[in-house]
């Protein structure tokens, strides 16, 4: 029975290890904590797939071409094709295995508007789509874990990958109970550990999602993909404890974003943009919102208390529990927010790495959403990526012939650095690098950016890595804090760098010095490390994607 | 603003209070009030000692992953939306939540939850949905974060050996609701975790972050 590994419990690594156990494999299952504490409950907004009732027009093709122009025509169109292709299956599967999904008085699933689709196909649960899609893979996963098909640890970090001339044959991990590092073994080794929020400190997101899987492969040879498209979401809401998101189907129901001059709202993006103004792309909304000469609101309360009660529930909750504004009455002070990776881990079609065994699915990969993603695509994408990679691992023609690989000698080498830099102790607080890292990542790495910017980005970047490689063990916070601190920060190096090698505007890679898009870029960034030198290169011949 | 809070080194030891001087913004919530004590400065108890920082769980820092459920002023909820200003008192309590095992200072192991539900093979087999869908009440079940609020307030509930607790109904009713065939297992299943020994107290809907109603899935049939 062939065994496989997967780092990580939100919607990608549920949505892997369910078709892993479908399809008769044997699923180990590892993540600090359990699949309701992931970033994937937080997804609000919808899914998007196009199904048969739909606006007049819709097709498969024009979701595939909608994603491909929204990200400005950097993802290859064989994968986009294959994600849309399979949305309408994917909606239809989650319905089975129990998503609530909002229907109408027929019973039929409902559809709003989301901004960067020529037409209505985003589904939803609610006001709470990602919980809902959760919740029903959590218990389809739970069916496997009866059957014994599928282990779940718990309270486990990913530490490295085992990696041995170009093959992966499993993870190292630290279990933070044990305060122990321990080998796993497996056919197949799946990443699915989430976006890069801690980069920036904090982020919509959940502040689980750090980037140190990323970083640390990435660092033992694997190649990564896009770095600098980032996604900063235009419409989200300041609060004491952080910015949270302000979901984009208000825009979706005919939200309204103003800023004004001597009294007078001026709706600038309709302005510029025409009538569907407000749903242009995010990247086009939150530069626009960024060059405003003052503070933009977002206006929903013409829709009426009952209208917003219905279809806005959690955002009427988060403006009146966080700030005390009532959106039926008044608009919504709106910043522009880190919200979304577009980057990350580089895969083939079938989302294998170019280490043989060594997959990534969900956001910590980067496939489908090229320089900007769509809202709604990312679930779709988490969903699909991690059935593909599922089936993958499955066709391959046999169990693959477990070397002997012993890596017993790597574990022990590996558990006396840890307890002796656990042993010693930091005068230099790691958090305080990491809050540091994020002031420079938001500085360097901002909505709009510049060759001087990043260069200083990278200098203060280069100046936390040699702290961070002279400090020893910060007592004081976990033992994951300590030992993730140096592959978050290489990965922080890394998507510098790849910002300033992509000398044009693209998506949500927009350089003040290179304003234009330029046809020599339009192709997939790649970077990757071998002993301390980083090399970034275009990928004109798109290896990785076509 | 004094603020105490019940501290443990790790699962073995024993718990010990410790006092903390706060003086931060007071539209802070809770999770941002440990984030401030954390790392505003060098962490130092009330009396200027210096000491560890303070490990508690989050993850989405809105209320939505249940991450940072503990006590508060006696009162099980979640950090992150507890805020200051509605506190009564001059000072706060922070304690670990006391039905599950800690590991260390306000970080609990709840993996019970999940065995439990695991244990008792609460998932949909084959999708045969009622006639008649429980819709509205279905999307209410599945928002349960499994946070243990409800399982802490609860008088009845020890440490989750014999009786399961409010969290476990929901997904009782999520299954029967849609599984028809599954429902006389769930049924003898949810009698004897949870209908035995449920006194009605209803103290876990107070607490409940997602406002579930658990009241009236009860009446399950
Ligand atoms: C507020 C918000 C709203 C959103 N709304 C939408 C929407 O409406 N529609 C849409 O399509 N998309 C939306 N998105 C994006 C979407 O939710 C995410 O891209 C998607 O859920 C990512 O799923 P994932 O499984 O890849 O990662 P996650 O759900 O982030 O899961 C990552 C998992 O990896 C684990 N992990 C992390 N690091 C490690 C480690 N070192 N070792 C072991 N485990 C680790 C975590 O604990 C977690 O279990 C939204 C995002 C946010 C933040
Ligand atoms: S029922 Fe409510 S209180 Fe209990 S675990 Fe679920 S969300 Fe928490
Ligand atoms: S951190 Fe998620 S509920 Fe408080």
């Amino acid at each position: 029975m062939k065994k496989v590994i997967v780092i990580g419990s939100g919607i990608a690594g549920l949505a892997c290890s369910a078709t892993c156990a479908k399809k008769g494999m044997q699923v180990l299952l590892l993540s600090p904590a359990p699949s309701e504490r992931s970033q994937s409950v937080m997804a609000s907004g919808g899914i998007n797939a196009v199904l048969p009732g739909g606006e007049p027009g819709d097709n498969v093709e024009s979701h595939i071409e909608d994603t491909l122009r929204g990200g400005r025509y950097l993802s290859g169109k064989r994968a986009v094709t294959g994600l849309c292709q399979s949305a309408g299956q994917i909606l239809q599967d989650l319905e089975r295995i129990g998503t609530v999904f909002s229907v109408d008085a027929a019973g039929a699933p409902k559809r709003r508007a989301f901004g960067g689709q020529s037409h209505k196909r985003t589904f939803y649960c609610g006001a709470s789509t990602g919980k809902q899609i959760v919740t029903a893979l959590i218990m389809e996963a739970r069916k496997y874990e009866s059957r014994g098909l599928i282990e779940r640890r718990l309270w486990c970090h990913f530490y490295k990958a085992l990696l041995r001339e170009g093959v992966c044959y499993g993870a190292m991990i630290f279990d933070e109970k044990k305060k122990q590092l321990e080998t796993v073994t497996a056919d197949a080794l799946v990443i699915a550990t989430g976006g890069q929020n801690s980069l920036f400190g904090k982020t919509t997101g959940s502040n689980m999602c750090d980037g140190y899987a990323v970083g640390r492969l990435f660092m033992q040879g694997v190649a990564l993909k896009n770095l600098e498209f980032i996604q900063y979401h235009p419409t989200t809401i300041e609060t004491a404890q952080k910015k949270m998101l302000i979901s984009e189907a208000v825009r979706g129901e005919g939200g309204r974003l103003f800023y004004e001059t001597n009294g007078r709202r001026v709706y600038f993006m309709e302005e510029k943009y025409g009538p569907r103004g407000n749903l242009m792309t995010r990247d086009v909304i939150s530069r626009e919102i960024f060059l405003a000469p003052g503070p933009v609101y977002l206006d929903i309360s013409f829709l009426g208390k009952k209208a917003i009660d219905e279809k806005l529930p959690e955002v009427k909750e988060v403006c009146a529990k966080y700030r005390g504004i009532d959106i039926c009455r008044e608009p919504i002070p709106v910043v522009p927010s880190v919200h979304f990776f577009m980057g990350g881990i580089a895969v083939h079609n079938n989302h294998e790495t170019d280490m043989k065994g060594l997959f990534a699915v969900g956001e910590c990969a980067s496939m489908y959403h090229g320089a900007n993603r769509l809202g709604g695509n990312s679930l779709l994408a988490a969903i699909h990526s991690g059935r593909t990679a599922a089936n993958a691992i499955a066709d391959e023609a046999a169990e693959r012939v477990m070397r002997e690989e012993d890596f017993s000698s790597e574990l022990a080498g590996e558990q006396a650095r840890l307890e002796m830099s656990m042993a010693s102790k930091s005068p230099f607080p790691v958090m305080y690098i990491r809050d540091m890292l994020a002031e420079t990542m938001q500085r360097s790495l901002g909505i709009i950016r510049d060759e001087a910017g990043i260069s200083a980005g990278l200098e203060d970047v280069d100046y936390y890595l040699s702290v961070a490689n002279r400090i020893s063990y910060d007592g004081s916070v976990s033992a994951y804090h300590n030992f993730s601190l140096t592959g978050i920060l290489t990965l922080a190096k890394a998507a510098l760098l790849s910002a300033k090698a992509r000398k044009e505007s693209r998506g949500a890679h927009c350089r003040s010095d290179y304003p234009e898009e330029d046809e020599n870029y339009a192709c997939a960034t790649i970077v990757s490390y071998d002993g301390g030198s980083y090399t970034v290169s275009f990928d004109k011949e798109h290896a990785y994607e076509s | 603003m004094k603020v105490r809070i019940l501290r443990q080194k790790s699962a073995d030891s024993e718990p010990y209070w410790e006092s903390f001087s706060y003086d931060g913004p007071m539209e802070q919530s809770v999770a941002g009030l440990l984030d401030y004590l954390n790392f505003h400065d060098d962490i130092r108890t009330a009396d200027g000692e210096k000491t560890d920082r303070i490990l508690w769980e989050c993850s989405c820092m809105q209320g939505v992953c249940g991450a940072c459920a503990m006590v508060i002023n006696g009162r099980p909820a979640l950090a992150c939306e507890t805020f200051l200003k509605d506190l009564k008192g001059k000072e706060i309590t922070i304690r670990p939540l006391q039905k599950f095992p800690v590991v260390r200072d306000l970080v609990v192991d709840r993996s019970s939850i999940q065995e439990n539900l695991k244990k008792t093979n609460l998932y949909i087999d084959e999708y045969q949905p009622s006639e008649k869908e429980s819709h509205a009440q279905q999307y209410l079940a599945a928002k349960c974060l499994k946070c243990g609020l409800c399982l802490e307030v609860c008088p009845n509930y020890v440490n989750g050996n014999t009786f399961y607790g409010a969290v476990f109904v929901n997904d009782c009713f999520l299954v029967s609701a849609r599984n028809r065939e599954q429902r006389g297992e769930i049924r003898k299943a949810y009698r004897q975790h949870f209908e035995s020994d449920c006194s009605k107290a209803l103290s876990c809907m107070d607490v409940c972050p997602m406002k579930i109603p658990i009241l009236s899935f009860l009446t399950m049939r």
